[in-house]
């Protein structure tokens, strides 16, 4: 215990001596949620929507006014054909609602097809988004006792992120980037400095066991995801509003599993380099790609062709992913993320166990 | 007496190209035993085989008692063993990178203060300095330091004074035997061939086969060859050219100023003559004497036929 503290010391000094990076690796997690929160997003504020009244009743003025009043429109009247072709073609206005002539007659008569929503899909993300915002002010402007599927063919319904705010899928897929960033990274480029300076063989001669260097080299990069996951957190929380609905408890049993899988990602690829510029290739491209890319944070993960979507299983991230949106937006019970949280650990062991066997106490 | 270290038959290949070719030899205890050879010559793929970093390919050796192969968690308990590259950490202070060696080899500082006292007294003042702001030779005693510090029955010490300045090698040469008369056997390598009489005894090492094992006089006394030492005042690589054309000269090597010419010990008169009608502009050395190095060619030549 004696030798693991003192080894476990030495790595905290080193990570303290080298300012630089210890400030990245801290500065980094505040600086991608910001860039998340308020850059990246896809939500929409101020759509300029087209409406084309054709039944001018009192029940359709009722409705232009509602998305007069909304805050996520700016509405502009249109009023014939061309001039819907126009304002779609020159970008100024991003959707038309179109409310057919006899709307409310038809509407009382239970009659669907009554309202047209033209959408400029160019950006189908926002489209998607100007869609839901229509379908919500729609559906409080008809009749309750009716079913809403009578007047528009889908009424999807949001939960969990009803305005539906990017910033709030943002955070569980930030925390996985940032922490596997760090944790895979760090501890690979760590592991490999000491075989490329030869320290690692004045280490393989002392009375240190391989699990006094390797998880000694983990702990410190522990602690610090740690503070990066409270940060991060905290940040969502009080700058964004992201909530945390279920157990504190849970979440952060979970990202600390989290963390074990990515720094042992970390462990086998110093296990197969040498030198701490191809620790860092690998854990670049061949890590934070496929974490980036496959975990959901940018891409739908069921926008993916199946071969796709079955590969980004291997790596944890995407489970983790969903494991914190269970936890975060809809306080699920456990059971409902036992199984990504399964996984997550069997990747962990696999890697560990293949890791273990790879650390060589002598070479060839 | 029984040896410290033994070995019998080592030998190693990197991907069919052979590092170290059935290497031999005995260490008494508390000797000072240098393998002296060019780069390349299979110095430091020796070094990691005896501190059993590195696998054999056939042979096998002793350390201090122990097998190599059965018992080498053993063996690394009781050596100590100082890299060829600085391989202390940088980020830390003189300081910390005592006190981390020393906590990981169950020692301290104090309790083997002793052997390292003389060595540690000239670090003292730079302790809090960082190991990377470090001169050269003090890097060396520092790593020196570290490898000394749970008092090892054995020290391995790859090319230790590479790339210091001559004044600290004469310092670290003058700390090393400090340390083999506190009962510590040394293995030491280097690419000096100067350095070569510091040792109690050398190996010459070259193409991972050793060309010979005695002490240092002992292998200057038995050279066999006679030696001609001569300095020019004209153009020294023509001259080189010219004398090699000679039949009787054996072997003509430039070292610094002057060139050695070597032959049979009955033809140098002739050959001196035979130099004197067809050369001007040059001066012969008087009673010249054979040094390590000149020793270390004539193997080297004997060895590659």
């Amino acid at each position: 215990m004696k030798h693991f503290k003192i080894f476990v010391w030495k790595e905290f000094l080193h990570i303290w001596r080298d300012k630089k990076t210890l400030m990245i690796i801290i500065l980094l997690p505040i600086i991608e949620v910001l860039l998340f929160g308020f850059v990246l997003t896809s939500e929409i504020n101020n759509v300029s929507l087209g409406i084309k009244d054709l039944d001018n009743s009192l029940w359709s003025k009722n409705l232009i006014l509602k998305f007069h009043n909304s805050e996520y429109f700016q509405v502009r009247m249109l009023h014939s054909a061309p001039e819907v072709e126009n304002a779609l073609q020159s970008n100024s206005i991003k959707a038309v609602l179109e409310i057919k002539p006899d709307a409310e007659r038809k509407m009382r008569a239970g009659e669907s097809g009554i309202i047209q929503l033209l959408l400029d899909a160019s950006d189908p993300n926002i489209a998607r988004t100007i869609e839901v915002y229509v379908n919500n002010i729609m559906a409080s402007s008809l009749p309750r006792a009716q079913p809403a599927q009578s007047y528009l063919s889908i009424i999807p319904l949001m939960y969990y992120n009803q305005e539906l705010k990017s910033v709030f899928k943002s955070v569980p897929g930030l925390m996985a980037v940032v922490l596997m960033l760090i944790c895979a990274m760090m501890t690979s480029v760590s592991l490999a400095r000491e075989k490329e300076t030869g320290s690692m063989n004045v280490l393989l001669i002392s009375p240190l066991k391989p699990w006094h260097i390797v998880i000694g080299k983990m702990i410190p990069y522990m602690a610090i995801s740690i503070v990066n996951i409270l940060m991060i957190t905290a940040l969502s929380y009080f700058v964004f509003g992201v909530p945390i609905r279920g157990s504190l408890l849970l979440f952060f049993f979970f990202s600390i599993l989290y963390v074990i899988s990515a720094l042992s990602f970390g462990l086998l690829i110093s296990t197969i380099v040498q030198t701490q510029q191809i620790a860092m290739m690998i854990s670049l491209a061949g890590l934070m790609l496929p974490t980036t890319l496959l975990s959901g944070l940018i891409y739908p993960i069921r926008n993916m062709p199946g071969w796709l979507q079955r590969f980004s299983g291997i790596f944890p991230a995407r489970w983790f992913v969903e494991i914190l949106s269970h936890i975060m937006l809809k306080d699920s019970p456990v059971s409902y993320y036992l199984q990504p949280a399964g996984i997550i650990l069997l990747i962990t062991l696999i890697l560990l166990v293949i890791a273990t066997k790879r650390f060589k106490l002598r070479y060839d | 007496m029984i040896n410290s270290i033994t070995a019998r038959g080592i030998s190693k290949s990197y991907a069919e190209q052979a590092a170290l070719h059935k290497i031999d030899f005995a260490v008494q205890p508390s000797e000072i035993f240098g393998f002296i050879g060019a780069d390349g010559a299979g110095k430091t793929t020796l070094f990691k085989i005896l501190t059993t970093l590195l696998k054999t390919d056939t042979g096998t050796a002793e350390v201090c008692g122990y097998d190599l192969e059965q018992d080498f968690l053993a063996i690394r308990r009781i050596i100590g063993y100082m890299p060829g590259s600085f391989s202390l950490y940088g980020d830390l202070t003189v300081e910390e990178n005592l006190k981390f060696f020393a906590q990981v080899f169950d020692s301290t500082l104090e309790s083997n203060f002793e052997l390292i006292r003389d060595i540690y007294i000239l670090l003292e003042p730079f302790k809090k300095r960082r190991a990377t702001d470090l001169s050269g030779g003090m890097k060396q005693k520092l790593a020196l330091c570290c490898a000394l510090i749970h008092r090892p029955q054995a020290l391995f010490l790859d090319e230790p004074t590479t790339g210091v300045d001559p004044v600290s090698r004469q310092e670290f040469w003058q700390n090393l035997k400090a340390v083999s008369h506190q009962g510590i056997t040394t293995l030491v390598s280097t690419p000096y061939m100067d350095e070569a009489l510091q040792c109690d005894r050398v190996a010459l090492i070259q193409s991972g086969k050793i060309l010979q094992i005695d002490t240092p006089a002992n292998i200057i006394s038995s050279f066999p060859k006679a030696l001609i030492i001569l300095k020019t005042s004209g153009n020294k690589n023509l001259l080189i050219n010219s004398l090699k054309e000679i039949p009787l000269a054996e072997s003509v090597f430039s070292f610094g100023e002057t060139i050695h010419i070597t032959c049979e010990p009955a033809d140098k008169p002739e050959l001196i003559s035979k130099i004197k009608q067809n050369q001007q502009n040059i001066s012969f050395v008087d009673n010249p004497q054979p040094d390590i190095e000149d020793c270390f060619l004539y193997y080297m030549q004997r060895e590659n036929g």
